[in-house]
């Protein structure tokens, strides 16, 4: 009879510890799908909702300068959300990619033709090395500065799925266009360039 | 003698990378390419192929491959590692697979008695009877011994 009974309370022992054990892994799975859907959500939100002709705040940066031009000075890091009343065209650039050897000297152009009203070229150098990256903005004789995302943090937090892409920044700070690619003509920004200035 | 080990030890780790046979590809095959996050010693991508070379570079230099690790590092943080680091966030992609393995040791005792109970044999003539059935078993006797 009290083997019976050792049984009986092995057997409710065993079962709750699989019931608690199943319960956690379905709480994982749970986890694990919610965690993708968000990041889901969050790898396209800006390309959405600027396709949807909405300006959604841009992320903010806080990146050191690779190299200075205009008002930002190498050797110091800029934040975006402190050039606030100013019209920014971000783009995100590598040394080793080859589109955007064809954008550089279109960006400087532009960065020529609206930098006396008040625009901002500002380049992110991406998944680079240092020194090619400063090699690659001499070989064009760029004048408009560049900060450096050594980790991708700030790449990922403008959902950039690859290199050239370049923003159009509001004096708010919001996304006001997005172009994912190569800039290849001044009149491809120009006029978004324009409704922000 | 301590002296002359001494000696022989400072020459050795003086000895630029080189010389030691440090190779492009024993450092390659410790971090990823950042765009493709494949080990760099089989990626061909336009930036792995900057980063062999920077590698070939500092080893001519005569870094260490630590030396040249790091300096990987802070180009592009440590998620160029191939193997996560075993500190802060990054240690949970050590713990978490172990403490799935200990779980699932943990369970085997459990299992193993359920199933061996479940497989046990069951005695002949032992098993729960309501007092229905014992009462009409007992009336089931009494009549046949009477009958004899």
């Amino acid at each position: 009879m009290d083997d019976d009974l050792e049984i009986d309370e092995g057997t409710g022992r065993g079962r709750l510890i699989g019931a608690i054990a199943a319960g956690l892994g379905v709480v994982a799975l749970l986890a694990l799908m919610t965690i993708g859907l968000l990041n889901q959500e969050r790898g396209n939100s800006i390309a959405r909702a600027v396709s949807a002709d909405e300006r959604p705040l841009s992320p903010d940066l806080e990146l050191p300068v690779l190299v200075g031009g205009g008002p930002i000075k190498e050797g110091e890091s800029v934040r975006l959300s402190d050039l606030r009343g100013t019209p920014i065209v971000l783009n995100f650039w590598a040394s080793w990619c080859v589109p955007c050897r064809t954008e550089a000297p279109v960006l400087e152009r532009l960065w020529s033709r609206y930098q006396d009203r008040g625009l901002l070229v500002l380049g992110v150098d991406v998944q680079d090395l240092t020194g090619k990256a400063k090699e690659f903005d001499e070989e064009f004789g760029l004048t408009y500065p560049s900060v450096r995302d050594g980790d991708d943090s700030t790449m990922r937090d403008f959902e950039v799925t690859g290199v050239p892409e370049t923003f159009v920044i509001d004096k708010q700070g919001r996304v006001a266009a997005l172009r994912v690619g190569p800039v290849t003509s001044e009149e491809q920004l120009a006029e978004a360039i324009e409704a922000v200035l | 003698m301590r002296w002359l080990l001494l000696i022989v030890a400072a020459l050795v780790l003086a000895l630029p990378a080189a010389a030691m046979g440090v190779t492009v590809g024993e450092v390659a095959k410790e971090v990823k390419c950042p765009t493709c996050s494949t080990p760099l010693n089989v990626s061909e991508a336009p930036v792995a192929l900057d980063m062999k070379e920077f590698i070939a570079d500092r080893i001519a230099e005569g870094d260490s491959k630590q030396e040249i690790i790091d300096a990987l590092v802070v180009e592009f943080g440590p998620s160029v590692l191939a193997v996560p680091p075993k500190e802060g966030f990054d240690l949970l992609a050590w713990l978490v697979p172990l403490g799935a393995v200990l779980m699932g040791l943990a369970l085997i005792p459990f299992l193993v008695r359920s199933w061996r109970r479940r497989n046990r044999p069951v005695e002949a003539g032992v098993g729960v009877t309501s007092p229905d059935e014992l009462e009409r078993l007992e009336r089931e006797l009494r009549r046949r011994s009477a009958g004899k």
